[in-house]
């Protein structure tokens, strides 16, 4: 089906060869994106979604080290949703000549009918190798109706991911940089979960790239590049717009105002379902970085609208971490009490360990 | 700033506990030994005690809602039963102001009584006041928190057959089992299972999969459904799982297709509902759609809105599709949604519905409470399943706790239907009005802990024991024979001097627990009951005169002591014997009904539905049935000769 130009891709996967040797990556750098046709890229969303992820023709050399054709673009959030611990790599790829257009500072990019967003999902250290692991790739692709999702489950070999839309849990066993072990089931998708929270009036999107968690320098192939003016010269975001006013703080940068850092934090951990139009915008909550100013918006001295936890008077408790909501269910596992509800299996401890220093900072107490 | 070392050990351990009366005291800090077992809440490390004997009968009320407390975190818990035998009688956070804490409980002339402060929140002092309070009036539903089994149980059900409820805790591998000794109090057994695929994070449901006689259990997991089928011994579990995604939240047990077997439901929060048939050997299988097509589906109950004598399926919806359910069963597979010409395709945010007899008048009248939105919705059934939205004025307008689970039970035994949410309890009137409890009471599964006859329920690890009053009740334990084996989906009609009223047989209600199977009627100051009827799902009318009271009765479906007795008008049939197709006479029954073919051993053999074409009862063995036709009407039967 794919028409691949055999010589055009041992040139790149030489390149990359070398670029990985020379540590220049002036070659890599420089990916003329709008000339997806001739990277070979599956370009016809009505085929899709493919049976496996390397038909698309996304990568060259050995599929598992995703690296990305000229015009697959890296991209990377300032605060990426938290997933177990798990790491993820991003990439977009848009049609030849197409590009994506500026809302606003808070509002999704406009992406062309075609885009593909290409997320994968990897643990490092993973026992009992202590090597890498590759566990699924996400495609959330534009058609001219809208949205679609594919999850693509790679295979023991890492040499291939495929098509799989039912969900799975993957026992995990790994360790991290201070030689901790971690346990836990990983959970792939199915189609219904990614829909419960990539959807906004039941339509379904993507929830990270937005100009203000994307206004950030990235670093592709050892050039250190500011990430949105990158898209433009390249050619895949359209140069026409306001300049950006709203950036959202890093979650986990201590030199951040902590209220800011909490924000950054809830709105890309919570908003996709706490904000007009998300899976439980009738809870009171706006965990949206544009509607969040307001700590009341937040929770603050509002009382949770269920008494599942008596204890917990309020969703945030000025001071009281122990009385608050929103701690007990970011410190939760219980998949009836945990949030967020998907894609947590674990306690995020440096997440929770923000929310429990912002809580303790708040001053006066409730009434 | 030293204290005298004999006043840090005073009040610091149960022994040491300082007597006191009536009056206010200071506790300089907590620091002494905490309590074995907290009758609310999570352990504390630290406590400080006092000890308390009432010289008469009398309400006691602990409190640290005094304005010198102002800002600070207090809990209390009072035990009875001495040092060596401490047992809760009541406990209390939050009931104060802030998070000060009121404890109440009635205290008896010579008991002695610990009051337990623990550092569950704080360490730091305060003061607090021990007064005597006017006792509540007779007959007010009060209850004694009791911590009975550590941990959270999701069902209040009978799981060995005996009809007492007992707390079933489900977990991975395993189900923890409190069972219920006919003479009072628990026995622990774990029973075995294997890993459950889908632990029930969302909802457990109970009920006789495998009509072995011990309840089966389902859990509604995160990512899909499991069942767990408990053997006929009671020593462990088999797993049926599906690996069908599902975001799981109510389950039901209910027989969908009305053959005798216990089918399974389950709401679906991001997708279409699921149901699971059973095959008659308590084999499952897996199907979606025909139960709405949308997401955001949190609480089912199957209910018979139109009294049509068959479950329909209610849905409490929240979300991305707020818009309520009500499918009403057309009996061949068929079910109609109605919700927006009865009134329930509104936005309102819920995630269940409390159905039940409101007023007495012979029809399901239902709460759809909000766990949202801010009000609630009480809807008046006109007998046919037409709703007029009564809420204004009933009193429940007046209840600002909002709750994921709703539920209706008859806590006072005064023969009105109470309805529990919200953190509170609404007492009925049996007028469609209700007055809030002034007491905090938040939902969990209920049944009867300690065969009182007064309904209890679970929150937590603690027993809310039912303190009782002078009313009378009756409980009935329903035994399907031709109908399944629970009997879920039977309506029962008890009539005594007070009036009628009605309650279903029904697994699964509320948002996430398993409350008692055996159906609950309190009949006030009552103290007969002429006439106890029970339509089975079978069709089969069972009628009871005068069945004792204050009791519990075990009801086994018999088509003996049913129709027969009953005297059911015969139907005409004809040819009869008959080799393999029955007509029935022009004029002399309905065309179009549900139907059934009983054997002699009072099997039902045979489900079908008239349409006007001739029964084809060819597959039969050779033998002597009975032929039944359901309408409206009620029961025609006659008897036909396969040859």
């Amino acid at each position: 089906m794919l028409k691949r130009n055999y010589t055009l891709a041992g040139l790149v996967v030489l390149v990359v060869a070398m670029v990985a040797c020379q540590r220049d990556p002036d070659d890599v750098v420089d990916p003329t994106p709008g000339s997806g046709g001739g990277d070979d890229v599956q370009v016809d969303p009505s085929s899709f979604p493919l049976d496996s992820l390397s038909s698309y023709g996304f990568f060259t050399g050995p599929l598992a080290q995703m690296l990305p054709k000229a015009s697959v673009l890296p991209y990377d959030l300032i605060d990426p949703l938290f997933t177990d611990y798990a790491h993820k790599q991003r990439f977009v790829w848009m049609p030849e000549g197409s590009k994506a257009t500026w809302v606003s500072d808070d509002a999704l990019l406009d992406f062309p009918v075609g885009t593909m967003l290409i997320k994968t999902f990897y643990y490092d250290g993973v026992l009992p190798a202590n090597e890498r692991k590759i566990l699924e790739t996400r495609l959330l692709y534009r058609t001219s109706s809208g949205w679609e999702f594919a999850d693509y489950v790679w295979n023991d070999a890492q040499t291939e991911a495929t098509l799989y839309m039912d969900g799975l849990n993957v026992p995990m066993s790994w360790q991290d940089d201070q030689g901790t072990v971690h346990d836990l089931i990983y959970r792939i998708p199915a189609q219904a979960e990614c829909w419960t929270c990539h959807k906004n009036q039941n339509i379904a999107t993507p929830i990270g790239p937005k100009p203000r968690n994307m206004a950030r320098t990235l670093d592709i192939g050892g050039q250190v590049v500011d990430q949105l003016p990158h898209m433009e010269q390249v050619g895949y975001l359209d140069p026409s717009h306001p300049p950006i006013s709203q950036v959202m703080a890093r979650w986990d940068d201590p030199a951040e105002p902590l209220e800011d850092r909490v924000r950054a934090y809830l709105d890309i951990n919570c908003a996709h379902c706490h904000s007009v139009g998300g899976h439980c915008d009738y809870r009171p909550m706006r965990f949206d970085h544009a509607e969040s100013e307001d700590p009341v918006q937040l929770g603050l001295c509002v009382p949770p609208e269920d008494p599942i936890q008596p204890d917990m008077t309020y969703i945030v408790s000025a001071g009281l971490p122990e009385r608050s909501m929103m701690h007990f269910r970011l410190a939760s596992t219980a998949v009836n009490a945990r949030m967020p509800l998907l894609g947590r299996t674990v306690v995020h401890e440096e997440g929770l360990a923000l929310i429990t220093e912002w809580i303790e900072s708040i001053d006066p107490p409730c009434p | 700033m030293l204290l005298p070392g004999g006043l840090l050990l005073a009040q610091d351990d149960c022994a040491s506990a300082v007597p006191i009366t009536t009056g206010t005291y200071t506790v300089p800090g907590i620091n002494g030994q905490a309590p074995p077992t907290f009758c609310i809440g999570q352990t504390a490390n630290a406590a400080e005690w006092y000890s308390f004997t009432a010289t008469t009968d009398q309400t006691i009320v602990v409190s640290t809602d005094l304005p010198q407390n102002f800002g600070l975190d207090t809990r209390v818990h009072v035990f009875m039963g001495g040092c060596s035998g401490l047992s809760c009688v009541t406990a209390d956070d939050d009931g104060g102001s802030g998070y000060l804490s009121t404890a109440t409980f009635a205290a008896s002339a010579g008991t002695e009584y610990h009051i337990v402060f623990d550092d569950r929140w704080s360490p730091a002092g305060f003061d607090f006041a021990v007064s005597a309070q006017v006792p509540p009036p007779p007959g007010a539903l009060t209850f004694t928190p009791m911590n009975l089994t550590g941990s959270s149980p999701q069902g209040v059900v009978d799981m060995n057959g005996d009809y007492l409820d007992d707390l079933v805790i489900p977990a991975t591998n395993f189900v923890s089992i409190f069972f219920q000794q006919p003479g009072g109090g628990f026995v622990q057994q774990t029973l075995t299972s294997p890993q459950a695929d889908h632990p029930a994070s969302w909802s457990m449901t109970a009920g006789d999969i495998n009509g072995d006689g011990r309840n089966d259990l389902m859990y509604g997991g995160g990512s899909g459904v499991t069942f767990m089928l408990q053997d006929a011994l009671g020593t462990a579990f088999t797993e049926q799982s599906f690996s069908q995604y599902v975001f799981s939240q109510r389950g039901n047990m209910v027989d969908l297709d009305n053959d005798g077997h216990l089918d399974a439901f389950m709401c679906h929060d991001v997708d279409a509902n699921v149901y699971f048939s059973n095959d008659g050997s308590g084999t499952l299988s897996f199907n979606q759609g025909g139960f709405g097509s949308t997401c955001g589906n949190y609480g089912s109950i199957f209910v018979d809105v139109d009294n049509d004598g068959d479950m329909d399926c209610f849905v409490a919806k929240c979300g991305c599709d707020p818009v309520d359910l009500m499918m009403i069963n057309q009996g061949n597979g068929i079910w109609t949604d109605v919700a927006g010409l009865q009134g329930f395709a509104d936005s309102h945010q819920s995630w269940s519905s409390a159905w039940g007899d409101f007023d007495n008048d012979g029809d399901m009248d239902v709460l759809v409470g909000a766990s949202s939105s801010g009000y609630h919705k009480l809807m008046q059934n006109d007998g046919a399943g037409n709703f007029t939205n009564v809420t204004t004025g009933s009193g429940v307008d007046l209840h600002t706790g909002q709750s994921i689970e709703w539920t209706t039970h008859d806590f006072d035994n005064d023969g009105y239907l109470d309805i529990m949410g919200g953190g509170k309890i609404l007492l009925g009137h049996g007028d469609m009005t209700f007055t809030i409890l002034g007491t905090n009471n938040n939902n969990g599964p209920v049944g009867d802990l300690n065969n009182d006859g007064f309904l209890d329920y679970m929150n937590g690890g603690n027993g809310y024991m039912n303190n009782g009053n002078d009313n009378h009740w009756l409980k009935v334990a329903t035994v399907g024979t031709v109908s399944n084996k629970n009997g879920i989906g039977a309506r029962i009609t008890i009539t005594s001097a007070m009036g009628s009223q009605i309650r279903e047989v029904r697994a699964g209600d509320g948002f996430s627990d398993m409350s008692t199977l055996n159906a609950h009627f309190g009949i006030g100051e009552d103290t007969s009951i002429d006439e106890l009827t029970i339509h089975w799902p079978s069709g089969i009318t069972q009628t009871i005169l005068n069945p004792p009271v204050d009791t519990l009765i075990v009801v086994e479906e018999s088509i003996n002591t049913g129709v027969a007795e009953g005297g059911a008008p015969s139907l005409g049939l004809f040819p009869n014997p008959t080799t393999g197709q029955l007509f029935l006479s022009a004029g002399n029954g309905p065309v179009r009904a549900p139907a059934e073919v009983i054997n002699a051993a009072g099997q039902r053999v045979m489900a079908l539905q008239l349409d006007g074409t001739p029964v084809d009862v060819s597959r039969l063995q050779p033998g002597v049935y009975v032929l039944r036709v359901l309408d409206d009407q009620g029961v025609m039967q006659a008897r036909f000769v396969k040859e």
